[in-house]
Protein backbone atom coordinates (compact mmCIF):
# COMPACT_ATOMS: atom_id res chain seq x y z
CA UNK A 1 0.00 0.00 0.00
CA UNK A 2 1.34 3.41 -1.33
CA UNK A 3 2.36 6.26 1.64
CA UNK A 4 -0.83 8.12 1.86
CA UNK A 5 -3.82 8.93 3.49
CA UNK A 6 -5.69 10.40 0.86
CA UNK A 7 -8.64 8.29 0.20
CA UNK A 8 -9.47 8.53 -3.32
CA UNK A 9 -13.02 8.52 -4.63
CA UNK A 10 -14.58 5.34 -6.59
CA UNK A 11 -15.39 6.39 -10.33
CA UNK A 12 -18.82 6.87 -10.53
CA UNK A 13 -20.91 4.37 -12.17
CA UNK A 14 -23.16 5.11 -15.58
CA UNK A 15 -25.68 3.23 -17.29
CA UNK A 16 -24.47 -0.09 -19.21
CA UNK A 17 -26.98 0.85 -21.71
CA UNK A 18 -28.85 -1.32 -24.45
CA UNK A 19 -26.35 -2.48 -26.32
CA UNK A 20 -23.84 -4.11 -23.72
CA UNK A 21 -24.15 -7.05 -25.25
CA UNK A 22 -21.70 -6.16 -27.63
CA UNK A 23 -18.81 -5.95 -24.91
CA UNK A 24 -19.98 -8.40 -22.63
CA UNK A 25 -21.46 -10.74 -24.45
CA UNK A 26 -20.56 -10.95 -28.19
CA UNK A 27 -20.95 -13.83 -29.47
CA UNK A 28 -24.78 -14.12 -28.43
CA UNK A 29 -25.19 -11.21 -30.81
CA UNK A 30 -23.28 -13.20 -33.55
CA UNK A 31 -20.52 -11.19 -33.08
CA UNK A 32 -18.79 -14.68 -33.12
CA UNK A 33 -15.34 -14.13 -34.48
CA UNK A 34 -13.57 -12.39 -31.47
CA UNK A 35 -13.83 -14.47 -28.43
CA UNK A 36 -14.28 -17.88 -27.84
CA UNK A 37 -16.52 -18.20 -25.37
CA UNK A 38 -18.65 -15.46 -23.62
CA UNK A 39 -17.40 -14.90 -19.96
CA UNK A 40 -19.45 -16.70 -17.41
CA UNK A 41 -21.12 -19.07 -19.48
CA UNK A 42 -21.04 -21.54 -16.91
CA UNK A 43 -20.21 -20.75 -13.42
CA UNK A 44 -18.21 -24.05 -12.54
CA UNK A 45 -16.88 -26.24 -14.19
CA UNK A 46 -16.46 -29.82 -13.59
CA UNK A 47 -19.45 -30.11 -11.71
CA UNK A 48 -20.74 -33.27 -13.68
CA UNK A 49 -21.58 -35.48 -10.70
CA UNK A 50 -23.31 -32.90 -8.69
CA UNK A 51 -26.96 -32.49 -8.20
CA UNK A 52 -27.67 -28.92 -10.22
CA UNK A 53 -30.55 -26.54 -9.60
CA UNK A 54 -31.90 -23.92 -11.80
CA UNK A 55 -33.36 -20.54 -10.96
CA UNK A 56 -35.28 -19.31 -13.38
CA UNK A 57 -37.60 -15.73 -13.36
CA UNK A 58 -38.10 -12.53 -15.27
CA UNK A 59 -37.16 -8.75 -14.35
CA UNK A 60 -40.40 -6.73 -14.28
CA UNK A 61 -39.93 -2.78 -14.53
CA UNK A 62 -42.71 -0.53 -13.20
CA UNK A 63 -45.30 -1.42 -15.97
CA UNK A 64 -45.17 -5.09 -14.87
CA UNK A 65 -43.02 -5.62 -18.04
CA UNK A 66 -40.82 -8.32 -18.39
CA UNK A 67 -37.55 -6.89 -19.37
CA UNK A 68 -35.40 -8.71 -22.58
CA UNK A 69 -32.19 -5.93 -22.54
CA UNK A 70 -31.32 -6.26 -19.02
CA UNK A 71 -28.09 -8.45 -18.27
CA UNK A 72 -27.19 -10.28 -14.68
CA UNK A 73 -24.28 -11.83 -13.29
CA UNK A 74 -24.49 -13.63 -10.64
CA UNK A 75 -21.34 -15.04 -7.70
CA UNK A 76 -21.42 -17.79 -5.32
CA UNK A 77 -19.74 -20.51 -3.69
CA UNK A 78 -19.71 -23.87 -4.41
CA UNK A 79 -22.05 -26.90 -2.29
CA UNK A 80 -19.71 -26.48 0.27
CA UNK A 81 -19.99 -22.97 1.46
CA UNK A 82 -16.45 -22.35 -0.40
CA UNK A 83 -15.48 -19.39 -2.53
CA UNK A 84 -12.78 -19.55 -5.37
CA UNK A 85 -11.34 -17.03 -7.51
CA UNK A 86 -12.11 -18.53 -10.64
CA UNK A 87 -15.23 -19.89 -10.02
CA UNK A 88 -18.94 -18.96 -8.93
CA UNK A 89 -19.71 -16.70 -11.66
CA UNK A 90 -22.29 -16.64 -14.59
CA UNK A 91 -23.46 -13.30 -16.74
CA UNK A 92 -26.54 -14.38 -18.37
CA UNK A 93 -29.99 -12.79 -20.16
CA UNK A 94 -33.56 -13.04 -20.12
CA UNK A 95 -34.97 -15.13 -22.98
CA UNK A 96 -36.00 -12.52 -26.28
CA UNK A 97 -39.31 -14.67 -26.55
CA UNK A 98 -40.42 -15.66 -23.06
CA UNK A 99 -38.41 -12.93 -21.23
CA UNK A 100 -37.37 -15.59 -18.76
CA UNK A 101 -33.47 -15.82 -17.65
CA UNK A 102 -32.42 -19.42 -16.69
CA UNK A 103 -29.27 -20.26 -14.60
CA UNK A 104 -28.08 -23.60 -13.98
CA UNK A 105 -25.59 -24.16 -11.08
CA UNK A 106 -24.84 -25.72 -7.66
CA UNK A 107 -26.88 -25.16 -4.52
CA UNK A 108 -24.51 -23.05 -2.86
CA UNK A 109 -23.76 -24.02 1.14
CA UNK A 110 -23.82 -22.06 3.83
CA UNK A 111 -20.79 -19.90 4.86
CA UNK A 112 -19.35 -18.90 8.15
CA UNK A 113 -19.62 -15.12 8.51
CA UNK A 114 -18.26 -13.12 11.39
CA UNK A 115 -18.61 -14.48 15.07
CA UNK A 116 -18.99 -17.95 13.67
CA UNK A 117 -22.39 -17.38 12.62
CA UNK A 118 -23.60 -19.30 9.69
CA UNK A 119 -24.95 -17.16 6.37
CA UNK A 120 -27.93 -18.97 4.76
CA UNK A 121 -27.09 -20.50 1.34
CA UNK A 122 -27.81 -17.56 -1.06
CA UNK A 123 -26.28 -16.17 -4.81
CA UNK A 124 -25.28 -12.64 -4.92
CA UNK A 125 -26.93 -11.06 -7.98
CA UNK A 126 -26.19 -7.97 -10.08
CA UNK A 127 -28.43 -6.64 -12.55
CA UNK A 128 -27.09 -4.23 -15.26
CA UNK A 129 -29.47 -2.37 -17.88
CA UNK A 130 -30.51 0.40 -20.09
CA UNK A 131 -31.98 2.93 -17.54
CA UNK A 132 -30.12 2.16 -14.76
CA UNK A 133 -27.57 4.59 -13.68
CA UNK A 134 -26.54 1.83 -11.27
CA UNK A 135 -26.03 -1.53 -11.21
CA UNK A 136 -27.82 -2.89 -8.71
CA UNK A 137 -27.25 -5.77 -5.83
CA UNK A 138 -29.14 -8.24 -4.49
CA UNK A 139 -29.47 -11.71 -3.54
CA UNK A 140 -30.95 -14.69 -4.00
CA UNK A 141 -31.76 -16.93 -1.02
CA UNK A 142 -34.21 -20.42 -1.23
CA UNK A 143 -37.47 -21.25 0.29
CA UNK A 144 -37.06 -24.86 2.68
CA UNK A 145 -33.94 -22.95 4.06
CA UNK A 146 -33.65 -22.46 7.62
CA UNK A 147 -33.70 -18.37 6.77
CA UNK A 148 -34.65 -17.31 10.11
CA UNK A 149 -31.32 -16.95 12.25
CA UNK A 150 -29.51 -15.60 8.76
CA UNK A 151 -27.29 -12.37 9.76
CA UNK A 152 -28.42 -10.47 6.51
CA UNK A 153 -31.56 -11.40 6.50
CA UNK A 154 -32.07 -10.42 9.90
CA UNK A 155 -30.73 -6.85 8.90
CA UNK A 156 -33.45 -6.84 5.99
CA UNK A 157 -36.20 -7.54 8.47
CA UNK A 158 -35.05 -5.04 11.13
CA UNK A 159 -35.36 -2.16 8.26
CA UNK A 160 -38.51 -3.99 7.36
CA UNK A 161 -37.66 -4.70 3.74
CA UNK A 162 -39.29 -7.00 2.13
CA UNK A 163 -37.66 -10.51 2.84
CA UNK A 164 -40.10 -12.54 0.72
CA UNK A 165 -38.56 -10.48 -2.52
CA UNK A 166 -34.99 -12.33 -1.63
CA UNK A 167 -36.53 -15.64 -1.65
CA UNK A 168 -36.70 -18.02 -4.97
CA UNK A 169 -39.47 -20.44 -4.68
CA UNK A 170 -39.21 -24.03 -5.41
CA UNK A 171 -41.43 -25.02 -7.48
CA UNK A 172 -40.43 -28.52 -8.45
CA UNK A 173 -37.33 -30.41 -7.40
CA UNK A 174 -33.85 -28.46 -7.69
CA UNK A 175 -35.91 -26.01 -9.99
CA UNK A 176 -36.34 -22.44 -8.45
CA UNK A 177 -38.27 -18.92 -9.30
CA UNK A 178 -36.97 -16.12 -8.67
CA UNK A 179 -38.69 -12.68 -10.41
CA UNK A 180 -36.82 -9.49 -9.70
CA UNK A 181 -39.55 -6.22 -9.70
CA UNK A 182 -37.58 -2.97 -10.17
CA UNK A 183 -40.83 -0.32 -8.80
CA UNK A 184 -44.39 -1.19 -7.45
CA UNK A 185 -45.32 -2.65 -4.34
CA UNK A 186 -43.68 -5.99 -4.82
CA UNK A 187 -40.23 -4.09 -5.45
CA UNK A 188 -37.33 -6.22 -4.71
CA UNK A 189 -34.70 -5.40 -1.58
CA UNK A 190 -31.20 -4.22 -3.27
CA UNK A 191 -28.61 -3.78 -1.44
CA UNK A 192 -25.75 -1.09 -0.74
CA UNK A 193 -22.50 -3.63 0.13
CA UNK B 1 -10.35 -10.70 15.07
CA UNK B 2 -9.67 -8.46 11.91
CA UNK B 3 -12.36 -8.72 9.21
CA UNK B 4 -12.05 -7.25 5.57
CA UNK B 5 -14.73 -5.32 4.35
CA UNK B 6 -15.34 -2.82 1.54
CA UNK B 7 -14.91 0.71 1.53
CA UNK B 8 -18.35 2.25 2.27
CA UNK B 9 -19.52 3.09 -1.03
CA UNK B 10 -19.97 7.56 -1.47
CA UNK B 11 -23.21 8.02 -3.11
CA UNK B 12 -22.89 11.41 -3.19
CA UNK B 13 -20.36 10.96 -5.95
CA UNK B 14 -22.60 8.42 -8.06
CA UNK B 15 -25.46 9.28 -10.23
CA UNK B 16 -28.44 9.68 -8.77
CA UNK B 17 -30.34 6.22 -10.06
CA UNK B 18 -34.38 7.50 -10.25
CA UNK B 19 -33.25 10.69 -12.69
CA UNK B 20 -36.88 11.49 -14.68
CA UNK B 21 -34.32 13.50 -17.59
CA UNK B 22 -32.81 10.14 -18.71
CA UNK B 23 -36.51 8.99 -19.38
CA UNK B 24 -35.81 5.24 -19.31
CA UNK B 25 -34.69 4.81 -15.43
CA UNK B 26 -38.79 6.50 -14.66
CA UNK B 27 -39.90 2.79 -14.80
CA UNK B 28 -36.68 1.31 -14.08
CA UNK B 29 -34.97 3.30 -11.17
CA UNK B 30 -35.83 1.03 -7.87
CA UNK B 31 -37.32 3.66 -5.81
CA UNK B 32 -36.62 2.25 -2.47
CA UNK B 33 -34.11 2.97 -0.12
CA UNK B 34 -30.76 0.95 -0.61
CA UNK B 35 -30.70 -1.63 2.68
CA UNK B 36 -26.75 -1.81 3.73
CA UNK B 37 -25.20 -4.80 4.28
CA UNK B 38 -21.87 -5.67 5.59
CA UNK B 39 -19.91 -6.72 2.44
CA UNK B 40 -17.52 -9.36 3.54
CA UNK B 41 -18.59 -12.13 1.29
CA UNK B 42 -18.49 -9.87 -1.73
CA UNK B 43 -14.55 -9.57 -1.59
CA UNK B 44 -13.51 -13.25 -2.90
CA UNK B 45 -13.62 -12.67 -6.83
CA UNK B 46 -14.32 -13.64 -9.46
CA UNK B 47 -11.13 -13.33 -11.14
CA UNK B 48 -10.40 -13.93 -14.49
CA UNK B 49 -7.32 -15.83 -16.00
CA UNK B 50 -5.50 -14.43 -18.24
CA UNK B 51 -5.65 -16.87 -20.75
CA UNK B 52 -9.35 -15.95 -22.04
CA UNK B 53 -7.02 -13.04 -23.52
CA UNK B 54 -6.36 -13.48 -26.67
CA UNK B 55 -4.01 -10.88 -28.68
CA UNK B 56 -6.45 -8.75 -30.56
CA UNK B 57 -8.93 -8.52 -27.59
CA UNK B 58 -7.33 -4.93 -27.08
CA UNK B 59 -7.26 -3.77 -30.69
CA UNK B 60 -10.45 -2.79 -32.42
CA UNK B 61 -9.19 -1.73 -35.22
CA UNK B 62 -8.12 -5.22 -36.55
CA UNK B 63 -10.12 -8.25 -34.36
CA UNK B 64 -13.26 -7.77 -36.47
CA UNK B 65 -11.22 -6.37 -39.58
CA UNK B 66 -12.01 -8.67 -43.09
CA UNK B 67 -8.65 -9.17 -45.03
CA UNK B 68 -7.21 -6.31 -42.76
CA UNK B 69 -8.84 -3.80 -43.63
CA UNK B 70 -8.97 -0.79 -41.53
CA UNK B 71 -12.05 0.48 -39.88
CA UNK B 72 -13.12 4.18 -40.47
CA UNK B 73 -12.28 6.93 -38.71
CA UNK B 74 -9.22 7.99 -36.75
CA UNK B 75 -7.40 6.02 -34.41
CA UNK B 76 -6.98 6.36 -30.93
CA UNK B 77 -5.24 4.61 -27.84
CA UNK B 78 -6.91 4.82 -24.93
CA UNK B 79 -5.01 4.31 -21.68
CA UNK B 80 -5.05 4.05 -17.96
CA UNK B 81 -4.75 2.72 -14.74
CA UNK B 82 -7.19 0.68 -12.53
CA UNK B 83 -6.38 1.57 -8.81
CA UNK B 84 -8.35 1.15 -5.62
CA UNK B 85 -9.37 4.07 -3.51
CA UNK B 86 -5.57 3.80 -1.21
CA UNK B 87 -4.08 4.22 -4.87
CA UNK B 88 -3.21 0.56 -5.63
CA UNK B 89 -2.64 -0.74 -8.65
CA UNK B 90 -4.95 -3.56 -9.39
CA UNK B 91 -3.41 -6.26 -11.65
CA UNK B 92 -5.23 -8.40 -13.60
CA UNK B 93 -8.34 -6.01 -13.32
CA UNK B 94 -10.57 -7.13 -16.38
CA UNK B 95 -11.50 -4.27 -18.91
CA UNK B 96 -14.42 -5.03 -21.07
CA UNK B 97 -15.47 -1.82 -23.30
CA UNK B 98 -18.00 -1.60 -26.37
CA UNK B 99 -18.69 1.30 -28.49
CA UNK B 100 -20.25 3.36 -31.35
CA UNK B 101 -17.66 3.55 -34.73
CA UNK B 102 -17.32 6.31 -36.40
CA UNK B 103 -20.55 7.28 -37.77
CA UNK B 104 -22.33 6.63 -34.70
CA UNK B 105 -23.26 3.32 -34.94
CA UNK B 106 -23.89 0.48 -32.68
CA UNK B 107 -23.38 -3.61 -34.70
CA UNK B 108 -26.78 -4.05 -32.76
CA UNK B 109 -30.02 -5.11 -34.25
CA UNK B 110 -31.29 -2.49 -31.15
CA UNK B 111 -29.83 0.02 -32.62
CA UNK B 112 -32.28 1.99 -34.76
CA UNK B 113 -29.76 5.26 -35.47
CA UNK B 114 -29.79 5.53 -39.18
CA UNK B 115 -26.09 5.79 -39.58
CA UNK B 116 -23.95 2.88 -41.42
CA UNK B 117 -22.26 -0.05 -39.92
CA UNK B 118 -18.75 -0.67 -40.78
CA UNK B 119 -17.83 -4.20 -41.95
CA UNK B 120 -14.79 -4.09 -40.13
CA UNK B 121 -15.52 -2.66 -36.79
CA UNK B 122 -17.58 -3.94 -33.82
CA UNK B 123 -16.79 -1.51 -30.70
CA UNK B 124 -15.85 -5.08 -28.93
CA UNK B 125 -12.79 -5.26 -26.67
CA UNK B 126 -11.58 -6.47 -23.81
CA UNK B 127 -7.95 -6.75 -22.16
CA UNK B 128 -7.01 -7.68 -18.39
CA UNK B 129 -4.27 -4.66 -16.33
CA UNK B 130 -0.93 -5.21 -16.02
CA UNK B 131 1.23 -6.21 -12.81
CA UNK B 132 1.37 -1.96 -12.60
CA UNK B 133 -2.95 -1.56 -13.14
CA UNK B 134 -2.29 -0.20 -16.65
CA UNK B 135 -4.38 -0.41 -19.39
CA UNK B 136 -4.34 0.39 -23.10
CA UNK B 137 -6.75 -0.17 -26.32
CA UNK B 138 -6.35 0.81 -29.75
CA UNK B 139 -9.82 1.84 -31.19
CA UNK B 140 -11.24 4.61 -33.70
CA UNK B 141 -13.19 7.12 -32.00
CA UNK B 142 -16.52 6.44 -31.77
CA UNK B 143 -18.99 9.14 -33.35
CA UNK B 144 -21.84 10.90 -31.36
CA UNK B 145 -25.09 9.82 -32.40
CA UNK B 146 -29.03 10.81 -31.76
CA UNK B 147 -31.27 8.85 -29.42
CA UNK B 148 -34.82 8.63 -28.45
CA UNK B 149 -35.12 10.56 -24.95
CA UNK B 150 -36.82 13.95 -24.46
CA UNK B 151 -37.55 14.28 -27.92
CA UNK B 152 -34.21 13.49 -30.17
CA UNK B 153 -31.58 14.30 -27.64
CA UNK B 154 -27.70 13.34 -28.91
CA UNK B 155 -25.12 11.23 -26.91
CA UNK B 156 -21.59 12.98 -26.16
CA UNK B 157 -18.95 10.68 -27.94
CA UNK B 158 -18.24 7.70 -25.28
CA UNK B 159 -17.01 4.38 -24.47
CA UNK B 160 -18.53 1.89 -22.11
CA UNK B 161 -16.33 0.20 -19.85
CA UNK B 162 -17.06 -2.69 -17.46
CA UNK B 163 -14.53 -3.63 -14.79
CA UNK B 164 -13.71 -6.24 -12.89
CA UNK B 165 -11.63 -5.91 -10.10
CA UNK B 166 -10.42 -8.34 -7.49
CA UNK B 167 -13.87 -9.21 -6.32
CA UNK B 168 -18.01 -8.59 -6.85
CA UNK B 169 -18.32 -6.05 -4.71
CA UNK B 170 -15.66 -3.54 -6.79
CA UNK B 171 -17.69 -4.42 -10.05
CA UNK B 172 -17.99 -1.23 -12.15
CA UNK B 173 -20.10 -0.31 -15.16
CA UNK B 174 -19.18 3.32 -16.60
CA UNK B 175 -18.76 5.21 -19.71
CA UNK B 176 -15.40 7.54 -20.32
CA UNK B 177 -16.10 10.63 -22.09
CA UNK B 178 -13.77 12.37 -24.60
CA UNK B 179 -11.89 16.12 -23.58
CA UNK B 180 -13.75 19.04 -25.31
CA UNK B 181 -16.45 17.83 -26.74
CA UNK B 182 -19.79 20.51 -26.15
CA UNK B 183 -22.48 17.24 -25.83
CA UNK B 184 -20.92 15.75 -22.36
CA UNK B 185 -22.43 19.15 -20.29
CA UNK B 186 -25.84 18.37 -22.36
CA UNK B 187 -25.95 14.60 -21.11
CA UNK B 188 -28.84 13.57 -18.76
CA UNK B 189 -26.75 9.99 -18.12
CA UNK B 190 -23.64 12.71 -16.99
CA UNK B 191 -26.26 15.06 -15.09
CA UNK B 192 -27.61 12.37 -12.95
CA UNK B 193 -23.99 12.92 -11.09
CA UNK B 194 -24.76 15.75 -9.27
CA UNK B 195 -20.93 16.75 -8.06
CA UNK B 196 -18.89 18.46 -10.69
CA UNK B 197 -15.88 16.67 -10.04
CA UNK B 198 -16.85 12.96 -9.89
CA UNK B 199 -18.36 13.96 -13.53
CA UNK B 200 -15.41 15.35 -14.43
CA UNK B 201 -13.68 12.42 -13.38
CA UNK B 202 -15.18 10.30 -16.25
CA UNK B 203 -13.69 12.52 -19.16
CA UNK B 204 -10.38 11.28 -20.69
CA UNK B 205 -8.14 13.44 -21.14
CA UNK B 206 -6.17 14.28 -24.24
CA UNK B 207 -2.22 12.43 -23.73
CA UNK B 208 -0.23 14.59 -26.40
CA UNK B 209 2.80 12.77 -24.87
CA UNK B 210 1.21 9.52 -26.10
CA UNK B 211 0.05 10.94 -29.35
CA UNK B 212 2.52 11.05 -32.11
CA UNK B 213 2.75 7.54 -32.30
CA UNK B 214 1.89 6.78 -35.97
CA UNK B 215 -0.66 9.56 -35.73
CA UNK B 216 -2.67 8.49 -33.32
CA UNK B 217 -4.71 10.42 -30.75
CA UNK B 218 -4.31 9.12 -27.33
CA UNK B 219 -6.63 9.51 -24.54
CA UNK B 220 -5.79 8.74 -20.88
CA UNK B 221 -8.61 7.48 -18.57
CA UNK B 222 -7.77 6.36 -15.19
CA UNK B 223 -9.81 4.03 -12.71
CA UNK B 224 -10.36 3.83 -9.07
CA UNK B 225 -12.50 0.99 -7.60
CA UNK B 226 -13.29 0.54 -4.05
CA UNK B 227 -10.55 -0.06 -1.53
CA UNK B 228 -10.75 -2.91 0.71
CA UNK B 229 -9.98 -2.05 4.57
CA UNK B 230 -9.05 -4.21 7.96
CA UNK B 231 -11.46 -3.77 10.77
CA UNK B 232 -10.92 -5.16 14.13
CA UNK B 233 -13.97 -6.53 15.55
CA UNK B 234 -14.22 -7.55 19.34
CA UNK B 235 -14.87 -11.24 19.69
CA UNK B 236 -18.53 -10.60 20.47
CA UNK B 237 -21.94 -12.31 19.57
CA UNK B 238 -24.47 -9.98 18.80
CA UNK B 239 -24.34 -7.52 15.91
CA UNK B 240 -22.27 -7.94 12.69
Amino acid sequence: MKNSNKILDETPFQTAGPFLHIGCMPNKIKINNIYKNDLGEVPFKNKNEIEMITVEGSVFDGNGIALDDVMLETWQCDENGQFFEDNGFARFIPNKLTKQFKLFTVKPGQVENLHGKNQCPHICLSISSRGLNMTLNTRIYFEGDDLINDPILSIIKNSKGNIDSLVAKKIKKNIYVFNVFLQGNKETVFFDI
Amino acid sequence: MNVKSLVKRNYKKQPEIDFPDYKSSIFRAPKNKKISIPSNLEIFGPIFNKNIISKLDNDLTLNFSKNKMSPLGHKIIVHGTVSDQFSNPIKGALIEIWQANAAGKYLHQDDKNSAPIDPNFSGCGRSLTSSDGSYEFLTIQPGPYPYPNRGIEWRPMHIHFSIFGESFGQRLITQMYFEGDPLINLCPMVNSIADEKAKKSLVGKLDTSRSNIQNILAYKFDIVLRGVKQTYFENRQEGL
